[in-house]
């Protein structure tokens, strides 16, 4: 596709989202189109700036962190009973033999009262803050599917990601760093991410996530040792002077947005080594965080970098924390993945509120689906289950201390507002201020949206008070 | 499983669960209430702890655990089953002491604590004999069996069989069996059995006796007491499946049929819903009125999940007048659940008609005549008719320098080398190049979705899929003619006689993407089928089929019988590793390595139920080979290196259609795709209802869709579907294949949309253009490089790539071709172009793939999906997940990044410099022309100030180096 064609769709798409084409803000837009570095005029005032989208790969277990279930510590050791088991869907790893019982304590927590685990400490301080969807749910059981479906809205992998049409529709606010950075940690065992999370499907690659190692940065935003600012500048002067002369005679625009995005990489390389700087906070912040020591220490630096990336105007900022795949032992699985987690989650929380950036930041927890609550063969594990699971939402607009939607006793399937992955993304882009529907891209003449063919609802609750 | 455990009165579980963890002094007492005081309800359990009864005996008769059914059971058949542990100490045998008794009996009365059973009530459990505990059942001491002594501190796992040898209700269970440790395979073969007409008829009570002989200090453990009312369910199986791996667990129709549709469902659809539903303006879209549109509204076999039953059972429809009569509802039912038997004659499936542009035949159009000097070819005819029209002056040519570059970088996907002259003769030379194939089979490589793993999260490499790399790297630079090149793909392994690069060619279908973690096989299988559906429709015919899996087409004339249709031809084969060579031996060896595994599998599988796993037990490939026994592990380890040393190909193979037998070697994956020939090849394609593996409808065979023509009679092969696709008559093939070859050259197809000639697609920019080549291709044998030479040699192709305002104020997109449009090198070439102009591009070709560091050329680069090479993923490559048949063109910033910071420009342009030692031969390397003076200053200058190396880095990273001039 050419870019006038993909003006073309922006102009349609404008025309569709009733801004008219006259709009002033139009003209800025168009200037600096190809690098996807603009802010567009949102479709209603948003409530969230940036969403730092925290994905528990593997998937955490429901009734062991958010969704406390007295009935399933009563029934343990007995299968599922039939009157609950009839509702269970009929798919494979859906055992009904041998419940299996929490074994953490669910206590309430804060004045909002929401009952969270043991297994969460810190993170259950924050329950004001929270708003748990007790009741997401999807169909499909398998890791790399199930996570295509929770980032991409369908297990095929092949529509763009919630990252991807979160820049599309907005852009990013930072001219010098990428829209939509992903960072995958710990990817233990055989998780391997799946590319669909961060990738742009039919849109355009410039709207893929950048794949950043918080450690390392993003790749090859650093010069070569050996190379001075001096002589990078005066490469830039030859590579600019080169590509306007061959830019001045055939004027195509796809060349003159390849001048630009030299003048992009060149701020980037200043300011990506930058982000990664995290001397520069004090001891006092990184030790929130748990950057001072082993296990919160990886995940700990991800989520100071995020708050880092939010402070600098990146749209999309996704923290994949894989191992929650508590097959067998589910109390040292979930354990050593609380010991990783919970600090520095807790952490970004308290520090995105002491700055006044909860407010206009969404942070989103949540897996690929949760557990089932039944024990997988002999193994004091869990096995996958997708039927219902639990994923929370803190600051961006969002009303903390509250929770959403019900699941049976023993916390396998939904009973009130069963919430889909896709409901979930309308709702995250509702905070963003963009009404999924009508963010369109034109595939191939399919005007394609967000949600897809099977759509989906923005859970309204979420926002405002019940 | 859902395991059906018959439920137990809620009041009793309570009592049990409240008494029997007390010790056994209060149950003495036959005061359940007793007790209470001293512990508060219920214990305090996680998962961890089960259920488990500790029963010390009274040295008396004792009836310690009880237990009601919540109705009583006078079927013909009853399950218990329970877990038993006998302490060690607890055992005392005859001579010295009098030995033990501990039994489960089943009755119809409760009896009290300490009061004994009447005679002749069946049960089963441990008693002495002779000088030994064995196990035992009885009905009376006349009527009692034994089996074998029991051991101390062991865990048994005791299943009794009670039944009616006549299945009435008031008829005695006179039919008693035991199984010791039973693990599935035994239902026939119990370890004892006894019979006696003096029984119970009906069962309301179970419960555990001890006796005289079981003393107070002795200890017995039981739990995991249930009962059930079938084998399989009292030991937790799997339902039985009709076919081991693959068959839908579905309600069966009735073998018996009562319905005709003629006369019992035609009159009753007629008088009161073909008023409205019926035709082609049908009611809000539901006709009824064709047997693929009805299913979209019923739940195969089950009337009460159905729309069409749920509309008129509860009065919606018909919407005016009385809900129909109870007796014509019920024939509706009987209709849905017997499988909608259908009149094909009284009302067939309606033929659609299109008059859409792509399903019209190829006609060979009249060349224009157009007098301009300019006109150097056909091609040239038609682009200039529209020229004169619009009234657009094409540029003149570009100069041979650049012309020279353009194909070089356009055929090869490599800038010429500096020492070669631009002459247009070569186009001979440079098609039959080994460096043509590797670049346009990549093209190809991008329709078919190609990669070299299953994808997904456990993504395992699929070893031996650069076969089909090669070959179709070999298909285009041996000149195949693209007959060949269908047929060999679509049906390789069904051609005879056999020829190994035939079966290679299956790769096309066997590209396909699935997760080696999917219990579910029918999931999986469900997932290669629409995936090799949908890619072959689009790859070969250009249409999107993929709607048409959930509901007829609603822009294109597919329904979804059609689909089906469609995706039956590849329903009897699977994606498999297969041994070129075909040698009985090869065969033997593989069957030997499986059957070894399953051996293995099978003996852990047992043992893990005989320990009391619950279904289903599965066990990964890696814990099969883990549970072998020494030996075994050598013997498998020995063949699986036997077969490792065959040359091997990641294929499609239809054991039941195939030319020939193929030995199916091992694939890694967690689960398994089933590998029975037996079982591939008696799967029948049918239609899911909305795509829904759940709802299968009816069964259908193979065929194209019928906007295409009646389907055919016979039965159909993947041979059929290949011969069809490259018939002449078929309307679509040659169109959507010369559009392909347009879109390589001039970076744009005729019809923009090239995996889509639907109504959906764009229309084509030049119709009668590329009729003529779609018909040139056919008059030529379906030789694809006559159709790349008629557009080389065109003057459209050698147009110079200047601005002109006037002709952007026409044509601003150039879609009439008034000049070349330069276009950014794909990933690949961009790579390749950088290592070869810094003299370290290794041309060595084929064989298997290369890590990503390697400097052969890209194509070479292991293509693991999710885990491309950078440098592809940068620069807008295929994903190898779905088919592309255009590649997008994106400019990031991070583009430049890579281009000027990454190890690999980075060291290539010290290389450059190093090969060009001046700024004039770098720019003679690079670009294959003289240095501007601007250039000689600027590049000059920084090379003087930094380096020769950072004024190559300047050329590696300018526009001109990455676009096709």
């Amino acid at each position: 596709m050419t870019n006038s064609t993909l003006m073309m769709n922006r102009r349609k798409f404008f025309a569709t989202a009733g801004l008219g084409a006259t709009s002033i803000a139009m003209h800025s837009l168009f200037a600096d189109e190809h690098q996807g570095n603009q802010t567009l005029v949102p479709h209603h005032p948003p409530t969230a700036r940036s969403v730092i989208f925290l994905f528990m790969s593997g998937g955490p277990s429901q009734v062991d962190t958010f969704d406390p279930k007295p009935e399933l510590t009563k029934l343990a050791g007995r299968d599922v009973p039939e009157s609950l088991a009839k509702n269970v869907p009929r798919i494979k790893r859906a055992g009904l033999a041998n419940l299996l019982g929490s074994p953490w304590e669910f206590h309430p927590r804060g004045d909002s009262g929401i009952a969270i685990s043991d297994l969460l400490p810190k993170i259950a301080k924050h329950a004001d803050e929270l708003c748990v969807i007790r009741s997401m749910t999807h169909r499909n059981p398998v890791h790399g599917p199930g996570e295509c479906v929770a980032l991409t809205g369908t297990s095929i992998g092949d529509r763009p990601s919630l990252g991807s049409w979160s820049i599309y529709g907005l852009g990013s606010e930072s001219k010098e760093l990428p829209g939509f950075i992903t960072m995958n940690l710990h990817t233990d065992g055989m998780q391997f991410p799946q590319a669909a999370g961060w990738n742009p499907g039919f849109l355009p690659s410039r709207y893929q996530g950048t794949l950043v190692d918080p450690a390392k940065g993003i790749m090859h935003a650093s010069r070569p040792v050996d190379v001075s600012k001096a002589q990078r500048e005066q490469e830039l002067e030859a590579i600019q002077s080169m590509n306007r002369s061959f830019y001045s005679d055939i004027k195509l625009n796809e060349l003159e947005a390849r001048i630009r995005s030299y003048e992009t990489a060149f701020r980037m390389q200043t300011s990506a080594p930058e982000l990664f700087e995290i001397a520069e906070e004090t001891a006092e912040t990184q030790n929130l965080y748990g950057c001072n020591k082993a296990p919160t220490r990886e995940v700990g630096r991800a989520c100071l970098l995020a708050r880092r990336m939010v402070q600098r105007g990146v749209r999309y900022i996704q923290i994949r924390v894989g191992g929650w795949d508590a097959h067998g032992n589910l109390k040292g699985n979930h354990d050593k993945m609380a010991s990783r987690t919970d600090t520095p989650i807790a952490g970004l929380l308290s520090d995105l509120k002491r700055t006044g950036l909860l407010d206009n930041t969404l942070v989103v927890w949540g897996g690929e689906f949760g557990r089932t609550p039944t024990m997988e063969g002999r193994s004091g594990g869990r096995d996958h289950s997708p039927s219902a699971y639990s994923t929370w939402l803190a600051g961006g607009g969002t009303r903390g201390g509250q929770t959403v939607g019900t699941t049976d006793p023993i916390g396998y399937t939904v009973t009130e507002r069963p919430v889909k992955p896709l409901d979930l993304h309308a709702t995250i882009l509702h905070a963003l201020g963009v009404n999924a529907k009508r963010l369109i891209y034109d595939h191939h003449g399919l005007k394609e949206n967000p949600l897809g063919v099977t759509g989906g609802q923005v859970v309204r609750e979420v926002f405002t008070s019940t | 499983m859902v395991s059906r455990v018959l439920p137990f009165h809620p009041k009793v579980i309570s009592w049990v669960l409240l008494c029997i963890p007390l010790i056994v002094i209060s149950l003495m007492m036959a005061e359940p209430g007793r007790g209470q005081g001293l512990l508060s309800n219920q214990w305090k359990r996680n998962g961890l702890a089960s259920e488990r009864f500790t029963i010390n005996g009274t040295g008396s008769r004792n009836n310690p655990l009880r237990r009601s059914l919540k109705t009583p059971f006078d079927g013909s058949e009853f399950f218990v089953r329970f877990k038993l542990r006998y302490h060690a100490n607890s055992l005392d045998s005859p001579p010295e002491t009098s030995g033990e008794f501990f039994v489960l009996w089943l009755d119809q009365d409760e009896g009290n604590d300490g009061s004994p059973h009447a005679a002749n009530i069946p049960n089963l459990g441990v008693h002495v004999q002779g000088d030994q505990n064995r196990f035992m059942i009885r009905y009376n001491s006349s009527n009692q069996k034994f089996g074998e002594s029991i051991e101390g501190d062991r865990d048994y796992a005791i299943v009794g069989r009670l039944w009616k040898s006549s299945p009435e209700k008031q008829q005695p269970f006179d039919q008693l069996s035991l199984w010791i440790d039973p693990t599935g395979s035994e239902e026939l073969k119990p370890d004892v059995s006894v019979q006696s007409q003096q029984s119970i008829s009906k069962i309301q009570w179970i419960g555990f006796s001890t006796g005289a002989k079981t003393e107070i200090e002795d200890q017995i453990d039981v739990w995991d007491i249930r009962v059930a009312k079938s084998w399989r369910e009292i030991l937790n199986l799997p339902a039985e499946p009709a076919d081991p791996n693959y068959a839908p667990d579905m309600p069966q129709p009735p073998t018996k049929k009562t319905i005709s549709f003629r006369k019992h469902i035609y009159p009753i659809l007629k008088k009161h819903c073909y008023d409205c539903h019926s035709g082609e303006d049908a009611e809000d879209g539901i006709r009824l009125d064709t047997q693929d549109e009805v299913l979209q509204h019923i739940s195969p076999l089950l009337h009460s999940e159905s729309q069409l039953y749920q509309v008129l059972t509860t009065g919606r429809m018909p919407p005016e007048g009385p809900t129909l009569p109870g007796g014509e509802i019920q024939l509706m039912a009987d209709w849905i659940d017997e499988g909608l038997d259908w009149d094909a004659e009284l009302l067939p499936t309606p033929i659609p008609v299109s008059n859409h542009w792509a399903f019209q035949p190829i006609t060979r159009p009249e060349i224009p005549a157009v007098p301009s000097k300019w006109v150097c070819n056909p091609i040239d005819s038609f682009i200039a008719a529209k020229h004169q029209q619009v009234g657009l002056t094409p540029n003149a040519s570009a100069p041979p320098k650049t012309l020279r570059r353009r194909l070089s970088l356009d055929l090869h996907g490599l800038p010429p080398r500096p020492e070669t002259s631009a002459e247009t003769s070569e186009v001979r030379s440079m098609l039959s190049a080994p460096a043509y194939g590797q670049h346009f089979a990549r093209r190809w490589l991008d329709i078919a979705r190609w990669a070299e793993s299953n994808g997904h999260q456990h993504n395992r490499a699929r070893k031996h899929a650069w076969r089909y790399r090669d070959w179709v790297i070999d298909a285009f630079s041996e000149g195949m003619s693209f007959d060949d090149f269908v047929h060999q793909q679509v049906a390789g392994d069904e051609l005879a006689p056999y020829r190994p690069a035939q079966l290679i060619a299956t790769g096309f279908l066997a590209a396909a993407r699935y997760s080696g973690n999917e219990l579910d096989k029918q999931i999986q299988r469900n997932d290669i089928l629409v995936d090799i559906t949908n890619t072959t429709a689009s790859a070969f015919m250009g249409l999107t089929f993929e709607c048409a899996q959930c509901h007829s087409h609603k822009f294109d004339p597919i329904s979804i019988r059609d689909y089906y249709r469609f995706q039956a031809y590849f329903v009897p084969g699977q994606p498999q590793n297969l041994v070129l060579a075909r040698e009985e031996n090869t065969t033997r060896i593989a069957q030997k390595r499986q059957t070894l595994f399953d051996q293995v599998e099978q003996r852990v599988k047992v043992t893990r139920r005989k320990q009391g796993y619950p279904e289903p037990i599965l066990i990964t490939p890696t814990n099969v080979i883990k549970q072998m026994r020494p030996k075994e592990r050598e013997a498998f380890k020995e063949l699986d290196g036997q077969l490792a040393k065959l040359d091997q190909t990641w294929g499609f193979y239809s054991p039941s259609t195939a030319s020939a037998h193929f030995t199916v070697a091992p694939h890694e994956m967690r689960w398994q795709l089933p590998h029975m020939a037996s079982v591939l090849s008696k799967l029948r394609g049918a239609i899911l209802i909305r795509g829904n593996l759940r709802t299968r409808g009816p069964e259908v065979s193979a065929g194209w869709p019928l906007v295409f023509g009646p389907p055919p009679t016979e039965h159909q092969t993947r041979r059929d579907l290949a011969y069809w696709l490259t018939d002449l008559q078929n309307p679509l093939t040659a169109r959507v294949w010369v559009n392909r070859i347009w879109q390589w050259h001039f970076g744009r197809g005729l019809v923009e949309t090239s995996n889509d000639f639907g109504a959906q697609g764009q229309p084509p920019s030049h119709p009668k253009l590329l009729d003529f080549l779609a018909s040139e291709l056919m008059n030529h044998a379906w030789n694809t490089q006559h159709i790349q030479k008629l557009i080389l040699e065109s003057s459209t192709y050698r147009l110079s790539s200047k601005h002109s305002a006037e002709n952007v104020r026409i044509d601003p997109d150039n879609r009439l071709y008034w000049r070349w449009t330069p276009r950014r090198l794909k990933a690949e070439a961009i790579r390749d172009s950088i290592l070869e102009v810094s003299g370290q591009l290794d041309h060595h070709h084929g064989g298997p793939s290369d890590a990503h560091d390697s400097k052969r050329r890209s194509i070479y680069l292991t293509q693991k999906r999710d885990n491309l090479p950078e440098q592809q993923v940068l620069f807008d490559s295929a994903n190898g997940i779905i088919s592309c048949s255009q590649r997008r063109v994106s400019t990031t910033a991070l583009q430049p990044l890579w281009l000027m910071n990454s190890g690999l420009v980075q060291n290539a342009a010290k290389k450059l410099a190093i090969r060009a030692g001046t700024i004039e031969m770098a720019i003679r390397i690079a670009l294959h022309r003289e240095p501007t003076e601007t250039e000689l200053q600027t590049l000059g200058q920084l090379a003087k100030d930094q380096g020769l190396s950072s004024a190559c880095l300047a050329i590696l990273n300018s526009s001109e180096f990455l676009y096709i001039p």
